[in-house]
């Protein structure tokens, strides 16, 4: 065995060599971006790949109708013109970090949006806070992000994972009773889901005739369904999601537990039931933005029919609530720039914070002081099994509207838990 | 202990300024400082799978469990015991290690193909179990955590300030590295790679090997893991997952396994890689497979590898044995080097 | 107690599936040594085929049939271009290549039909409840359970009973030997390849039904599968369907019991089963039926 082994010198002098080559023959690969002076350069970190990627293209389309109606409207802070850079995370949280530090320090965004998942909404906003960046969560619904991991540059958009629960616990137990059998992934977003609807029971009076916990990677439910006839509950809650969320459905038909026991969950995207099979189309759910309705958008909201026409125009489809998120939250920053005259967090966050406004919604809503959280209201829908005779993507009758202060925690429940590191 | 080559003392020195120069230079190529740290760290964790590869001879495709392990011991230390920087790093390590002590005499039990498919699953074990225990470690939504100040100094690293003592990290584990595989210790696992049975019959103890063998490159994968928890300040159940451990096995491979620089070329490849194609290309996961496939049919020595492997037969010597392809298992014959 | 009677149906169903899939893993990795981590990819591919039949206007008995063929033939192109350098080295590079592939796999299925799965459902015929006196359970998977006995039953008569068959077991058992009786071994590789495929591709469309297609459809069956290859160990067919029938099970009630713990169950059992036999429960060193 002391033969035959290279000497180290040629070891090391290669390793040296090829390392050296390819570090410094990156630049010679690298495309060279263009860094466009005085513009205001808006990071967007989305989902890009992964299950994630259909509702990260919606927000980013809603971000840019946003953009550009600024843009036409002359930029901000008098005549500077925005500019949307993107950054896939990959549904990653690591990437996610490693995105931000890049949209910020290499790319020079002043200012962050996105993120759908959870995790990374946590993580960018940790990243942001850390760069005392101001990041604005457009689709990320943990309750920490405004809750135990708050921060005073980090703002949200899309309704918490307790207003969820809360708007259409409320609303469901008023519809049709309040015995309930809830079948609950087991995992922190079934958790968080849990958590809320036991709050809810406890508040108006709610029992629980059974609650499952299904293990990661369930796509079977038939040990909970069959349970599920026997307890005969006034509602079934439904909490998994994705594909999950369809298996169970499709699975509630089979069994036949559709038109024996009413359905319903915390939430559902559109995006989500177009791609339902017909047997899946069933249940009331929470919608956090619709465009059809009076209760959603009021009558004669002009700023709601320009942007629903306008993005219908152009892609051909109609804006889901993940589109609302990107086009609210990309117009909210652009304002607040504007209003503060500064990209500093600080400032910026102080700007915003309480500040009502009108959009694409029937009613004023405002980020609160206390936890960032934008405070409007959710609807509940039932899904349709097909689109209205004129309108194939119709598929949600919008049946109930619940206001934010009722279906958030309390200031005084958030003071308790959110503490945020505002820069001396 | 050859360190006495004065060639191989300037070319790793080079390599050496290379590195410290590079906060300054990485984002004139577009890069983040903190990418350059990942390729430290993640060079690491390839190391750690190389010890076990090219060195060893066998098949560690569940070893992100032990970076994971890292991570998340880091952060739980920090989340809930408040402890400093460099605690939560040995506690991260030392949960590995132990991750590694209470799996590892399942694995010692079979070879090859079993052997792999024992620590995919067992890997999947502790990703079941960061995902399930949702309360300690936050689940699906993993857990941030702040970078604790350096015990005794009272500061928080930055950016610039991790980068280096990430760079002094991997130095003295590089330095760490080299003197194993040159240890007595090293030249068994190579013996035992070569053919275990035939160590055995010179009354070696190849389980013991093989488990310690393990046991170290758990303690330098949990290392790697730790360093970057705090590098990104977050762990997260995908850490753990066997598409992490195919992706640092695959910069090993990719690398040169058997070779000391092979897998630092190969995380650079990888990381810096698919930070440039994630960016241009949303389909990027297409030409990264595609990498795998390239690697594996054309490259199987690595990039390293076939460069020395050139080199070798230049000078007209024989192929450096740790480099081969690796030892095959009872259904594969081992081919001899011309 | 009444619901524990479905329960074991639907773990015996469960555990058919895993063993359906256990044995095209197995095949593959008993004769050539390859460890198959696009297997899920195929199963996958199968289920988007047959969606695409169906969508083109097919039936589905007809997609049902056709997509796991479409699906071998992808197989052993793969194994033909791919996967033949491999077979002289080790199982390591067959991991990565496979892993390679079935990232290829994955991104090419979201790119062509969307990251967000596709609405596969079983014919009208199936879709409804059939009372078995004390229970009701879904026709269709009952329909499943039959289907998949009856690959398992001609699996064994095609091993057992066939000279192709005979040909594959004795190259596991010794394959210079076969090679050297004149048997052309590439051909049995192919073979052997195409079978485990084939078994993967009716897997994947009996699975989209009752599981739906997404991109990531076969890679949920993957894992269970390859703790049944271990748990009834390799080189064996029986072991397979014991394996794949007690991990079905056990994971089915565990699930009724203590949901929480029935990922790590199958897990346990695992562990457990290799401290009592290392080699899995019928696992012998390359015998195969």
């Amino acid at each position: 065995m002391s033969e035959g082994k290279p000497d180290r010198k040629s070891f090391l002098t290669t390793a040296a060599i090829t390392s050296a080559g390819l570090v410094t023959g990156f630049p010679a690969i690298l495309p060279s971006r263009a860094f466009a002076a005085d513009t205001l350069r808006v990071g967007l970190n989305e989902e890009y790949t992964g299950v994630y990627a259909a509702y990260a293209q919606s927000e980013t389309r809603g971000a840019q109708m946003a953009m550009d109606a600024w843009n036409a409207r002359g930029g901000v802070m008098g005549g500077t013109k925005v500019e949307l850079v993107q950054a896939d995370n990959n549904n990653n949280p690591g990437t996610s970090v490693e995105k931000t530090r890049q949209l910020v320090l290499v790319q020079k965004c002043a200012v962050l949006m996105g993120t759908i998942n959870s995790a990374d909404s946590l993580a960018v906003s940790g990243a942001a806070n850390a760069l005392n960046t101001f990041f604005i969560d457009s689709g990320g619904h943990a309750d920490a992000v405004t809750g135990e991991k708050c921060a005073y540059s980090s703002f949200r958009t899309c309704h918490s994972t307790w207003m969820e629960t809360h708007a259409t616990g409320y609303s469901l137990a008023k519809k049709f009773g309040k015995k309930w059998y809830m079948i609950i992934p087991d995992y922190a977003f079934g958790h968080a889901l849990q958590a809320g609807y036991h709050d809810v029971a406890k508040k108006i009076g709610v029992e629980f005739v059974g609650e499952d916990l299904t293990p990661l990677g369930t796509t079977d439910f038939s040990p909970y369904l069959t349970k599920v006839l026997a307890a005969k509950p006034d509602l079934l809650l439904v909490l998994v999601q994705g594909d999950d969320f369809v298996n169970c459905l499709k699975q509630t038909t089979q069994y036949g537990i559709v038109g024996k026991v009413p359905i319903g969950g915390p939430q559902v995207e559109l995006e989500a039931v177009w791609a339902l099979p017909k047997e899946a189309r069933v249940g009331y759910w929470g919608v956090e933005w619709y465009y059809k309705g009076a209760s959603v958008l009021g009558s004669g909201n002009k700023l709601a029919d320009d942007f629903i026409a306008a993005y219908q125009k152009k892609y051909g489809q109609p804006p889901t609530a993940r589109s609302a998120f990107g086009y609210i939250t990309m117009d909210r920053l652009l304002w607040t720039v504007n209003e503060a005259k500064t990209t500093n967090a600080a400032k910026m966050a102080r700007a915003l914070e309480g500040a009502k406004f009108r959009s694409i919604w029937e009613g004023e809503g405002y980020y609160r002081d206390v936890d960032h959280q934008l405070m409007w209201p959710m609807w509940v829908g039932q899904i349709r099994a097909q689109g209205t005779a004129d309108d194939k993507y119709d598929i949600f009758d919008i049946v109930d509207r619940q206001e934010a202060e009722a279906i958030e925690q309390s200031v005084a429940e958030k003071k308790a838990v959110c503490h945020m590191n505002w820069p001396t | 202990m050859r360190m006495s080559n004065r060639a191989g003392l300037i070319a790793a020195l080079a390599l050496l300024i290379l590195l410290l120069f590079m906060p300054q230079i990485a984002p004139h190529i577009g890069l983040a400082v903190s990418v350059c740290t990942e390729v430290l760290l993640y060079a690491i964790a390839a190391m750690a799978v190389n010890l076990l590869i090219g060195y060893t001879g066998v098949l560690p495709f569940g070893n992100a469990a032990f970076f994971g392990l890292g991570a998340y011991g880091a952060g739980l230390t920090i989340q809930y015991f408040h402890v400093g920087f460099i605690a939560s790093i040995v506690l991260g390590t030392i949960a590995a290690l132990v991750g590694a002590v209470l799996i590892g005499p399942f694995l010692l039990r079979r070879r090859g193909i079993y052997f792999a498919l024992l620590m995919i699953a067992f890997g999947q074990v502790f990703y079941f179990i960061a995902y399930r225990f949702t309360d300690i470690t936050g689940g699906e939504d993993g857990m941030n955590f702040a970078r604790p100040a350096v015990e005794g100094l009272g500061l928080v690293l930055k950016d610039q300030q991790f980068y280096y003592a990430m760079l002094l990290v991997f130095a003295l584990v590089m330095i760490g590295f080299l003197f194993l595989v040159r240890s007595p210790f090293g030249r068994t696992l190579l013996a035992i790679k070569e053919n275990e049975t035939r160590a055995r019959y010179l009354g070696l103890n190849t389980d013991r090997f093989i488990f310690v063998a393990l046991l170290i490159s758990a303690i330098m994968e949990g290392l790697a893991g730790a360093c970057y928890g705090l590098s990104i300040m977050f762990a997260y159940p995908l850490m753990l997952d066997w598409h992490n451990s195919g992706n640092i096995v695959l910069m090993t491979i990719l690398g040169g396994s058997g070779t000391i620089f092979g897998p630092f070329i190969g995380a650079i490849i990888f990381v810096i890689g698919q930070e440039i194609l994630s960016t241009h290309w949303i389909w990027w996961q297409i030409p990264l497979g595609a990498l795998f496939v390239a690697c594996v049919l054309g490259f199987p020595k690595g990039i390293l590898g076939t460069i020395l492997d050139a080199v070798e037969r230049r000078r007209g010597g024989f192929a450096y044995e740790a480099r081969d392809t690796v030892h095959g298992t009872v259904y594969s014959e081992r081919e001899i080097q011309p | 107690m009444a619901h524990i009677a479905p329960e074991i149906f639907n773990g015996l169903i469960l555990g058919a599936f895993y063993a359906v899939v256990a044995i095209g893993l197995s095949l593959i990795m008993n004769l050539t040594g390859t460890i198959n981590m696009a297997h899920g990819s195929f199963m996958t591919l199968a289920g988007y085929l047959a969606f695409a039949l169906v969508s083109a206007g097919t039936s589905y008995w007809f997609a049902l049939a056709v997509a796991p063929i479409l699906t071998l033939v992808v197989g052993v192109l793969m194994e033909r271009t791919l996967i033949r350098p491999l077979y002289k080295r080790d199982p390591v590079y067959s991991l990565l290549l496979t892993f390679g592939l079935s990232l290829i796999a994955e991104e090419t299925y979201r790119l062509v039909w969307g990251d967000n799965g596709v609405p596969f459902s079983p014919p009208q015929s199936l879709q409804s409840a059939v009372s078995l006196g004390f229970i009701e359970f879904p026709a269709y998977r009952l329909f499943i359970a039959g289907v998949l006995l009856v690959i398992i039953v001609a699996l064994v008569i095609f091993l057992q009973r066939t000279r192709v068959g005979l040909r594959l077991r004795a190259a596991v058992q010794d394959n210079e030997m076969i090679a050297a009786l004149g048997t052309n071994t590439q051909l049995l590789y192919m073979m052997n390849f195409g079978l485990g495929i084939l078994l993967a591709g009716v897997a994947g469309v009996l699975a989209s039904g009752m599981l739906g297609l997404n991109p990531q459809t076969g890679n949920a069956l993957l894992m269970p599968a390859f703790v049944t290859v271990i748990v009834g160990g390799m080189g064996s067919l029986f072991g397979a369907v014991a394996g794949g029938m007690l991990i079905g099970l056990t994971i089915s009630v565990v699930t009724l019991y203590i949901p929480a713990a029935s990922e790590i169950a199958m897990y346990v059992l695992m562990a457990v089963i290799l401290l009592v036999r290392p080699r899995g429960l019928f696992g012998e060193e390359g015998i195969f039926g």
